[in-house]
């Protein structure tokens, strides 16, 4: 080691002379680096079988295949045993006839007779119809609100933040939560709605009894506590746009609508998708805001989705066979949206 | 800051700038103010009204405007002290799962995103694998809940295994917060890992590279280079994974099932709290929300910036 | 002390259109304490292949061997090589300090003290002692340099590898940096490959250079051998600024025969050809003479289209005065030359390059003689 650093005394003493001879001297008189821990050639054993096996496994998936795989194998083992695990014995239940207090599942025989029944249900017809209902309108709404927000607050407007934080601030409330607010917002005497609804001559309305318009109440409320979300999406989309299109576009002579129409908007494509994933996934998951609307598993009449319906099957009815057929549904339903989506993103190499 | 947020900062000013130039007309502004103060409000309104509800005595809440102050005579702290009283404990319970399975998520997702992000292996292989683990952020928990129910209650069975804490005299309904800890943990994993890998994708690789060059093992750059640099991401996650285990209700429903059980977390609670055979008490329901909602809603705005950026990830 | 060999190395990547073979059937060999600079333009493999050598990038097939150990399936954190990115790569939360320490920690187990004293002496070094205790982004691109290359030294590794560790700094910066990292790779005698797309730094800094187009090794050798006897045209017109001019001719009876001209070979060339007739000829802009009166065959007359004053001399675009073939010169900063006048071009005869059209292959190089070379290496 010592010798690195008359080398370097020697560099460091260096005048314009021509001493390289002693750097190339000090190199070759050996015995350098003894305190390291680098191996000398030909005193190396044999790398033994298990590192071969290792070196072959790491030249076929990429050199830190193995000693990476300490710190995604584990946690991975355990996504994979609580989702996939999950939802491969969950699709094994709904083959069953599992119900009532037994402690497990026969899976001696297995039958699709929960799928028939459930396709001969009409309340699980029902149920489908409100979650595509509700899935579609409530992320078209949510969008549409989003972008008009982002669009608005991207205009350079002052109390920016402020403005940001309020639109967003029903997102990080949970729906436990939201859905009292909801409750007292659609009530019948005294509530908020009907009040603003009664200066204009119209009601009051019982928003929560009434079932064609409960789904739509539903909606109205996801939408407010989630297009906030949609806005802060969009708002990232926006500001990842140039500058240059905007003033090409005034240079141009487009009005105001119409640069957001032709030119802007199309560029949000990718912000549309993912925001559109989510909010998806949000709307599946809306069994949160109706079980809490009601205290209990049956939601308002008119309300049910397959989320609640699922539960309430299980838990409540103790049908636990049938639950497990229409989660297979709603799985099915995710993973319709899902699938190509992550396609989307593994094209794009977001993966 | 972050350097996203820099160059947002700046092509807010850019917009800002080109918008005072396009457009000096007032009204137009005018206009936009107004429409974005109307959206605050519609925001805030349910928000607002819930809050002046919760100290309204029964009489003021029919005499006064839902949105109306109750007026002197009628307000009360009394529905918040019943809240409290009611949720108290609940909120005790929500902490023990909510903090630790936050903890623990983050760092395994940390973990786990290094993992499939720096060391190099074949995309080919790489790419299935975080396909799977996206893919796991977007399913319908309903499609695994039977199966946890029986794995919880049939195989695991937690409760004969921590014996020796009941002994102790702990109740053992608190085997459902270690069984929280865990579900949240593992349901939690796949946004975590999200997150975070969307944080190491922007280092630098050739620092990373000459970490391994000057000799570091993988888990020593973790542990000295990635893991040091991670401070900001990890803000992130924890107030984003904070909100989502404080906020969820279903899996508090499945595993502690009932909220009466003394380990019962406070959405459970407030989910039944309010509604009796004579009607519903809005008054306390407003203040058990607002009770229960301010662990999240103090985190909301301490730390909205690190919030917003997480949802939008 | 250290050789470093690749043997027939090869780097193919897998793409949606198939494969890309990125560095194809690489063999080279470096001396102990040699440095080899590798240039190419870019894209050509030559980052990749400097990549293989740390072990950052798998190796498709062939082998890379240090003091003649197969180090393919060694990973970089066990190969004892040092590298310098163009980014410099410093770590953000450490302090120079602490970026120059690490390499050290994590590679030996020597003391913390004795740590303190390399790291404390290399600063001395590369008179950057007064920033040990500050952060990377509190230096100027120089300083980063420094500290760069300061945390490659102060480990006193097997090998030096350089990625374009120059190219982010300022031109005249970078000239200084040219000098001082020559100078301390002579010093401390260290193996270095130095891969660069900046054939000033090819020409000046190597002991040796290895030009690399398509992944394909064009040529090793010194500096000067590489610049006058080119072994293929790509080689010829890579290095050198403004670039070899080349003509595509014919050889027909003696003479080869252009767009725009005709130029009679001596006997000693004409043999070279060895019967091939497409071909292509070079010369140097610095090579060719600018003369008022044709005097010999050799001279041809065209007209100045653009003249380009560079101050110490001028780069003069020339236009056959028969044909559409433009050819470049340089001529003295002091020829009063401008645009539109006729001037006579002459290419003497022991200053062509003839390369075979097809292969690109050099059939007959200039004719160095002591005289032209000893000033050449002055």
């Amino acid at each position: 080691m010592f010798d690195l650093y008359r080398r370097l005394s020697g560099a460091l003493g260096r005048s314009s002379g021509n001493d390289n001879a002693s750097g190339n001297e000090a190199r070759t008189d050996g015995g350098v680096v003894s305190d390291r821990s680098v191996p000398e050639p030909g005193s190396e054993s044999d790398p033994g079988p298990l590192a071969r096996v290792g070196a072959a496994v790491d030249r076929r998936l990429g050199s830190d295949f193995l000693e990476s795989s300490l710190f995604w194998l584990p946690p991975f083992l355990l996504i994979a045993l609580f989702v996939y695990g999950a939802i491969i014995w969950n699709l094994l239940i709904s083959l069953t006839d599992y119900r009532g207090f037994a402690n497990a599942p026969d899976y001696g025989n297995l039958d699709f007779e929960m799928y028939t029944r459930a396709l001969a249900d009409p309340g699980f017809i029902d149920a489908a119809v409100n979650t595509l209902i509700l899935l579609v309108a409530f992320t078209g709404a949510t969008l549409a609100v989003g972008l008009l927000l982002a669009i608005l607050i991207d205009r350079g407007i002052r109390f920016e933040n402020a403005f940001r934080t309020i639109y967003l601030l029903p997102m990080s409330l949970s729906f436990v939560v939201t859905a009292q607010f909801w409750l007292w917002m659609y009530n019948f005497n005294n509530g908020i709605v009907n009040l603003l609804l009664g200066t204009v001559g119209i009601g009051p309305i019982s928003f929560l009894g009434d079932q064609t318009i409960v789904l739509w109440a539903v909606i109205f409320a996801l939408m407010w506590q989630f297009s906030g979300y949609a806005m802060v999406v969009y708002l990232a989309g926006l500001r990842a746009i140039p500058t240059e299109h905007y003033e090409a576009a005034q240079v141009d002579g487009a009005s105001t609508l119409k640069m957001y129409w032709r030119v802007i908007i199309p560029q949000l494509k990718g912000a549309t998708i993912s925001a559109a994933v989510v909010l998806m996934v949000f709307g599946m998951k809306a069994f949160d805001f109706l079980y809490s609307l009601v205290g209990g598993y049956r939601p308002p009449n008119g309300a049910d989705i397959l989320a609640t319906k699922m539960v309430r099957e299980a838990y409540a009815n103790l049908n636990w066979a049938y639950g497990a057929a229409i989660a297979i549904v709603l799985f099915g339903m995710a993973l319709a949206v899902i699938g190509p989506y992550l396609v989307y993103e593994y094209r794009r190499n977001n993966l | 800051m972050s350097d996203a947020e820099i160059r947002r900062a700046d092509a807010t000013t850019r917009v800002a700038r080109l918008r005072r130039t396009v457009q000096q007309t007032s009204p137009g502004e005018v206009v936009l103010y107004a429409v974005l103060v109307v959206m605050a409000g519609f925001y805030l309104v349910p928000i607002e009204s819930g809050l002046v509800t919760s100290i309204k005595t029964n009489t003021a809440i029919i005499g006064t405007a839902p949105y109306a102050p109750p007026g002197a005579n009628g307000v009360t702290l009394e529905k918040w002290g019943t809240a409290i009283d009611a949720l108290l404990r609940g909120m005790g319970n929500s902490l023990l799962y909510a903090v630790p399975a936050t903890v623990i998520s983050a760092v395994l997702g940390s973990v786990t995103a290094y993992g499939l992000t720096m060391p190099t292996w074949k995309r080919a292989y790489k790419a299935p694998l975080i396909a799977l683990i996206v893919a796991g952020i977007f399913i319908p928990y309903q499609a695994v809940l039977v199966p946890l129910t029986q794995f919880w209650s049939q195989w695991v069975g937690i409760a004969q295994h921590l014996s020796f804490v009941w002994a102790l005299g702990v109740p053992d309904d608190y085997a459902g917060i270690v069984e929280l800890v865990i579900t949240h943990v593992a349901y939690g994993l796949p946004i975590c890992t999200l997150l975070f890998r969307t944080y190491y994708k922007t280092m630098s690789t050739e620092m990373i590279e000459s970490a391994r060059l000057d000799g570091a093992s993988l888990r020593r750059v973790y542990r000295r280079i990635v893991l040091p640099l991670s401070g900001p991401m990890f803000a992130v996650v924890l107030i984003y994974q904070f909100t989502q285990i404080w906020n969820d209700l279903l899996f508090t429903l499945v595993l502690v099932s009932t909220e009466s059980s003394p380990a019962a977390p406070v959405v459970l609670i407030l989910a039944g709290l309010g509604s009796s055979l004579e009607g519903q008490d809005f008054a306390l329901r407003m203040a058990g929300a607002f009770f229960a909602a301010l662990p999240t809603l103090a985190v909301y705005i301490f730390f909205g910036e690190e919030f917003a950026e997480g949802v939008s990830a | 002390m250290a050789t470093l060999e690749l043997d027939s190395v090869r780097k193919t990547f897998q793409d949606d259109s198939g494969e890309i073979v990125a560095v194809d059937d690489v063999s080279t060999a470096i001396d102990d304490g040699e440095f080899l600079v590798v240039v190419g333009p870019s894209g050509c493999g030559k980052s990749t292949m400097l990549r293989m050598v740390a072990g950052l990038e798998s190796i498709t097939s062939g082998t890379v061997s240090l003091n003649n150990r197969v180090i393919n399936d060694v990973k970089s954190q066990d190969r004892d090589i040092a590298m310098v990115f163009q980014s410099y790569a410093l770590y953000p939360h450490m302090s120079v300090r602490g970026n120059m320490s690490f390499g050290l920690e994590e590679s030996t187990d020597l003391p913390d003290d004795q740590i303190a004293e390399m790291v404390s002496e290399t600063a001395e070094l590369l008179g950057i002692s007064n920033l040990l205790e500050r952060r990377p982004t509190d230096l100027s691109g120089g300083q980063q340099q420094r500290v760069a290359l300061g945390r490659a030294i102060v480990r006193d590794p097997e090998v030096f590898l350089m990625d374009e560790p120059l190219s982010n700094l300022d031109a005249k910066l970078r000239a200084q940096m040219r000098t001082e990292l020559q100078r301390l790779q002579e010093d401390l005698g260290v193996t270095t490959v130095y891969v660069t797309h900046d054939q000033t730094e090819a020409m000046t800094m190597g002991d040796r250079i290895a030009i690399l187009n398509d992944g394909r090794l064009q040529q090793v050798a010194t500096p000067l051998e590489c610049y006058h006897e080119p072994a293929n045209q790509f080689v010829a017109g890579f290095l050198g600024e403004p670039s070899m001019n080349f003509f595509d001719v014919r050889f027909e009876r003696g003479v080869l025969v252009g767009d725009a001209f005709e130029y009679p070979l001596g006997p000693e060339v004409r043999e070279a050809l060895d019967g091939t007739t497409d071909l292509v000829l070079g010369i140097r802009p610095e090579d060719i003479e600018l003369a008022e009166t044709a005097s010999n065959d050799h001279d041809f007359a065209t007209t100045v289209d653009v003249v380009e004053p560079m101050g110490d001399e001028n780069t003069v675009h020339l236009k056959f005065d028969e044909g559409v073939e433009t050819m470049i010169a340089t001529a003295d900063g002091f020829t009063r030359i401008s645009a539109g006048d006729d001037v006579v071009a002459r290419i003497p005869a022991e200053s062509i390059h003839v390369f075979d059209r097809e292969t690109g292959e050099a059939l007959r190089n200039r004719s160095l003689d002591s005289k032209t070379l000893s000033a050449a290496l002055e």
